[in-house]
């Protein structure tokens, strides 16, 4: 597994699962970015309540997030979520369409509800470089805190968007890690193969440019950014540009998982040496001659 | 709520379950299997290695990414160039280059959740070695950066799971507990949340045990002619899982049986995996045979003859003598394959026979007019038997007590791996 699926896989799962036989259910679990979810029947068995609490939530609002949910679910969100949470999505197992093809993509689509609530400002900064590349100019700069201390920044120019994240790392290995393998995302962009790919830049501790005006920057060991400069070719069209959305969004726990990745792989290189070793320290051993050590009185002389 | 909620994780030897603390079933239960690149049987062959030197991208493959885990390995097992691999056996874990991938996986495609942010409860067998918690301790530590680790004994849990029982008052962590999963059923004696190593008891006789036995016995009725071959282990055990009970009298059962066949016969109605043709078969004796095998071995196996309850009693009069009546108060049930409908009862009945002929043989041979008390003999079976680890796991680890005895990342980096050695028990009220 290179890539991070996009879509939560315990509501696909429990969804599908309830749609065959429908049981009442209260579970809770998380997503990326402290992003919790509540999965539960609250009236009867049939009808689900699905709700999100999102760290970012009133930034995701101020930029479009509500219109977002309203264009892909409709009717099914509800206009006063379940205290503690964000949205909440009220689901009739009834009214799902009864075909597998169409069910499972009704499916998929629920399990994408944190992707579209985030799509949110990309969406809109797409549409601003639309507006842009007749008056030129520079579009506002959208913040989105989408953890603790790391954001993603998104700003829409006359010809690109460009896309800046925060990240940082908890620990010392792990920046190392980062650092290499980002380094590498620069590099392997000379590959002929994928000369289109978004620019990629990378810069640890010193916040770029475009964002070195933002007040309450940190600007510590630890931290790293990340500014991806998307072209009108990454978004012309919807498929294109939902993709990108959504492989973007996803990047920091990329990047995460992935340091993760090389340290376990890492770790098995170091077991198969550490085997190795074992086996020529096995082979010096010399053999130790035993011969029979007698006492005077002729009895062997026994190691306790 | 600032937390966010810890991770159960416990892998079995057959089946990984693993969910969120809070909830009362685990969110996935897939088979502890990875399927990597290369044939099954080089278990131990060393990973890649750097091929050519020059481009730094280009000087390795992604070999180390390219597997799969749980039911998505098994479906790829047929797959030219992808071989299956089990990394716990008897449920300690043997391949930890596996294990770590897997953990990978299991985190980051099926959880979704980033390791930093969350506590982990893992799980171990009994008499695991204190190495292997400390490896363990490392991976989760090292590669993952965890906020928080406990691992828990399976049979410590087993007994919280059994405090959901309306049954249970107190809530001790001192009884035995019989865990039977697919591979081997252990009976464990547990004071005050410590195992009593000495006293642990393994059976071979379990879930895959009983479904083959199941599959004899249908075979020779003739039933399995109309089964494809590829399908009847299935059908044996879909058999077992939906159509068995225990009975308290064989012979009157096989009476039963023949008087009124129409009335305890089931039928069971399948369909071919590939070509669709459906078949049934009549479903008999086995109903009430299957779990026989744990009260009588010598129908199924002729070299193991044991019965469950002598061996449970066997187990408490090993332990010593001070806990041996909280053992016996508190018989707790765990794992799939005690999942029989009066399983609990039997085993109850059979126990508190073997303990009263005792008594009278013990006041015979003394002699005198004295009299003992008795002992109780109690079996809990609880709604959450099949899952009872994991669930007591969730049970543990939503007090607000399990962040204390948790050791955290930066106790860790403290003093080392060797922390992990020891974990205090905690949540019982005694």
């Amino acid at each position: 597994m290179i890539l991070l699926e996009p879509h939560n896989v315990i509501i696909q799962q429990t969804i599908l699962e309830k749609l065959q036989k429908p049981t009442s259910l209260d579970v809770f679990f998380v997503d990326y970015d402290n992003v919790r979810f509540h999965l539960s029947t609250p009236e009867k068995k049939t009808i689900l309540l699905l709700s999100m609490s999102i760290p970012c939530w009133h930034e995701l609002e101020k930029y479009g997030a509500v219109e977002i949910l309203q264009r892909e679910y409709g009717t099914l969100v509800l206009s006063q979520p379940e205290p503690e949470y964000h949205v909440s999505l009220q689901i009739d197992l009834e009214q799902v369409p009864k075909d597998s093809e169409s069910q499972e993509a009704f499916v998929l689509s629920l399990a994408l509800l944190k992707r579209n609530a985030v799509a949110a400002p990309f969406e809109r900064a797409f549409s601003a470089q639309k507006d842009l590349e007749a008056s030129g100019g520079q579009g506002e700069l959208t913040q989105v805190s989408y953890r603790d201390q790391e954001q993603i920044f998104i700003q829409a120019a006359q010809d690109r968007v460009t896309v800046i994240f925060s990240t940082v790392f908890q620990e010392e290995t792990d920046r190392i890690f980062g650092k290499v393998f980002l380094q590498e995302f620069v590099d392997a962009r000379r590959q002929p193969s994928i000369q289109n790919a978004p620019q990629v830049l990378y810069s640890s501790r010193d916040p770029p440019l475009e964002i070195r005006h933002v007040p309450g920057l940190r600007n510590s060991e630890d931290i790293g950014y990340v500014t991806f400069v998307l072209f009108p070719r990454h978004f012309a069209n919807k498929t294109v540009a939902s993709a990108a959305i959504s492989h973007i969004q996803l990047f920091r726990d990329y990047l995460h998982y992935h340091i993760k990745c090389s340290k376990a792989y890492m770790h098995s290189r170091m077991r198969h040496r550490v085997s190795e070793f074992q086996k020529v320290l096995n082979r010096a051993k010399t053999e130790v001659a035993t011969t029979d050590r007698k006492t005077v009185s002729g009895r062997t002389m026994v190691n306790r | 709520m600032s937390v966010l909620a810890p991770i159960i994780c416990d892998n079995g030897t057959g089946y990984s379950k693993i969910g969120f603390a809070g909830n009362s079933d685990p969110s996935f239960v897939y088979p502890t299997a990875i399927a990597t690149r290369g044939s099954a049987n080089t278990a131990s062959r060393a990973p890649a290695v750097p091929a050519k030197p020059g481009h730094l991208a280009s000087k390795r493959g992604v070999e180390d990414l390219d597997f799969f885990i749980g039911d998505e390995a098994l479906a790829n097992a047929k797959t030219p160039g992808y071989g299956v691999h089990y990394p716990i056996r008897h449920g300690m874990i043997e391949n930890w280059d596996h294990m770590e991938r897997f953990w990978e996986q299991t985190i980051f495609k099926y959880l979704r959740a980033e390791p930093e942010d969350h506590y982990f409860l893992l799980t171990e067998p009994p008499l695991n070695p204190p190495e292997n918690r400390e490896q363990t301790a490392e991976i989760f530590f090292e590669s993952f950066n965890i906020k928080g680790l406990y691992i828990a004994v399976q049979a410590v849990l087993a007994l919280a799971a059994s405090w959901s029982s309306n049954r249970v008052t107190d809530r001790t962590l001192t009884g035995t507990v019989i865990d039977s999963g697919d591979g081997v059923t252990h009976v464990i004696p547990c004071a005050e949340g410590y195992v009593i190593g000495s006293a642990i008891k393994h059976i071979p006789i379990a879930g895959r045990d009983i479904s083959q036995f199941v599959l004899n016995l249908m075979r020779e009725r003739g039933e399995m002619a109309t089964v494809p071959p590829e399908d009847q282990l299935k059908v044996a055990g879909k058999v077992k899982e939906n159509y068995s009970y225990v009975c308290q009298d064989i012979v009157r059962e096989f009476r039963k049986y023949d008087e009124e066949p129409l009335k305890y016969f089931e039928r069971y109605d399948g369909e071919h995996s590939v070509t669709g043709r459906k078949y049934s078969v009549d479903v008999g004796y086995e109903r009430f045979l299957a779990p026989e095998i744990f009260f009588n071995p010598e129908v199924y196996s002729s070299d193991f003859l044991t019965p469950l309850p002598e061996i449970v009693d066997d187990v408490i009069q090993q332990s010593p003598i001070d806990v041996r009546r909280g053992l016996y108060k508190n018989i707790v049930l765990s794992g799939g394959s005690t999942m029989f409908q009066h399983f609990g009862n039997r085993l109850k009945r059979d126990i508190k026979q073997i303990v009263d002929r005792r008594l009278d043989a013990g006041a015979l041979a003394r002699g005198s007019q004295l009299k003992s008390s008795g002992v109780e003999v109690d079996v809990i079976s609880h709604k959450r038997q099949r899952y009872a680890v994991w669930f007591g796991g969730s049970l543990m680890a939503s007090l607000p007590d399990f962040y204390n005895f948790c050791h955290t990342k930066a106790q860790y980096e403290e003093v080392g791996p060797s922390i992990c050695r020891r974990y205090q028990i905690f949540g019982s009220s005694t």
